[in-house]
């Protein structure tokens, strides 16, 4: 038997109110000390990767949170059974206790920014070359040349990736007050300046939301775009040691990297 | 209580946009199969290849600009970066690869370029 799971949750007890998941199978807790992995029986034959799946899944989540702390599982996984699960659960524990008890009654927020890279590259050019004096790099021949224009480049980039960093600072320092940690992407395309990831305490969920709207309002017009998505459980936020190096058993591997594969943001720190 | 959660933007096909355009360029995986092994291959070794020529020409920027360079020595250094990215280039060409392909998502360490 194919089990499908949503969540680990800090509770062993049963689910008290009927919750239905993906294929409309019911949805149910396997104790593990004083823990538990929330399931629903899944045949192979069931063909769950669709939109429909996803917001299945994303719902069940949902209800957990209403009465658990959830440590959110990444959608389509699927383990060979009861005994696959619990053995998981085994080697696990410890480090699924601290997550939920550090991801406790906090929620995340998704911020994505958009900025105007075109006029803003523009204005650097026209900047650089109105400074261009400074910099005496012959062109008396082609490799000169190339050098020259490489040299334009290269500040450019530079220019380009310090503006980035000066919004972004500015924008998180907004975000920050309200946020208990935080993962931000920088410029993941030219346009893209900002892909983050807050987690939020419950109570200040409308603090966060007005900072985004105080940051959205001044920015919108100078061409700046913005997406605000949440309050969703924690998926970015669960921390969990890559220990499948150490296992002997090439199953159980596999499993744990199936639990650990949503963790694909990095820190701040290089902002 | 229900979390009721919203994705709010007046933009949503901007953003499906640029999602797509950094998923496309960072695959988690280097695609190699029997059936393009050559190619998958070509990918994972001209990336580090665009990698190590990145490091050089960004090398021999910082010292253009800080003026240790000769007129002779920006003379070699251009012609070695000018025939490396000519190189680059054409075995770009050769294996139906683009700039934003020549990446990989290294996981938690972030992406290698």
């Amino acid at each position: 038997m194919k089990l499908y799971t949503y969540s680990i949750i800090d509770s062993s007890k049963q689910i008290t109110e009927p919750i239905y998941g993906l294929e409309g199978a019911c949805v149910y807790n396997i104790p593990y000390c004083d823990i538990g992995a929330v399931v629903s029986e899944f045949t192979e034959s069931v063909q769950s990767k669709t939109e429909d799946g996803v917001l299945a899944h994303e719902e069940v989540i949902e209800r957990l949170m209403e009465s658990f702390a959830v440590l959110p599982v990444r959608f389509h996984t699927v383990f060979d059974g009861r005994d696959g699960i619990l053995s998981m659960m085994r080697s696990y524990y410890k480090d699924f206790r601290n997550n939920l008890d550090r991801l406790r009654n906090k929620v995340e927020f998704g911020i994505k920014v958009i900025w105007p890279s075109d006029k803003i590259k523009e204005h650097l050019i026209n900047t650089y070359k109105k400074d261009n004096e400074k910099v005496s790099i012959p062109d008396d021949s082609s490799n000169k040349r190339f050098i020259k224009k490489k040299f334009e480049e290269y500040r450019i980039d530079e220019e380009f990736e310090k503006k980035a960093n000066k919004f972004i600072k500015v924008m998180d320092m907004f975000f920050s007050k309200f946020a208990a940690e935080k993962k931000l992407k920088k410029l993941k395309t030219e346009n893209l300046l900002l892909d983050g990831v807050y987690l939020v305490e419950r109570g200040k969920q409308d603090d966060f939301k007005e900072a985004f709207e105080h940051i959205k309002g001044p920015h919108t017009g100078a061409g700046f775009k913005f997406l605000f998505s949440g309050p969703w459980p924690p998926y970015n936020f669960v921390i969990l040691p890559k220990k499948s190096d150490l296992l002997e058993d090439s199953e159980q591997k596999d499993l744990f990297d199936k639990v650990i594969q949503h963790q694909d943001l990095v820190g701040a720190d290089k902002i | 209580m229900t979390l009721n959660s919203v994705v709010e933007t007046d933009f949503p096909e901007e953003f499906v946009e640029e999602m797509e355009k950094s998923n496309d360029a960072l695959p988690r995986k280097i695609d190699a199969n029997p059936k393009n092994v050559e190619k998958g291959l070509a990918k994972l070794v001209l990336t580090l290849i665009e990698l190590i020529r990145k490091l050089l020409e960004k090398q021999a920027m910082r010292r253009v600009e800080a003026g240790s360079l000769s007129d002779e020595q920006i003379e070699n250094v251009g012609e070695t970066l000018m025939k490396l990215e000519n190189k680059m280039e054409e075995l770009k060409g050769i294996f139906g690869l683009k700039d934003e392909e020549l990446n990989l998502n290294l996981g938690p360490l972030g992406d290698l370029m």
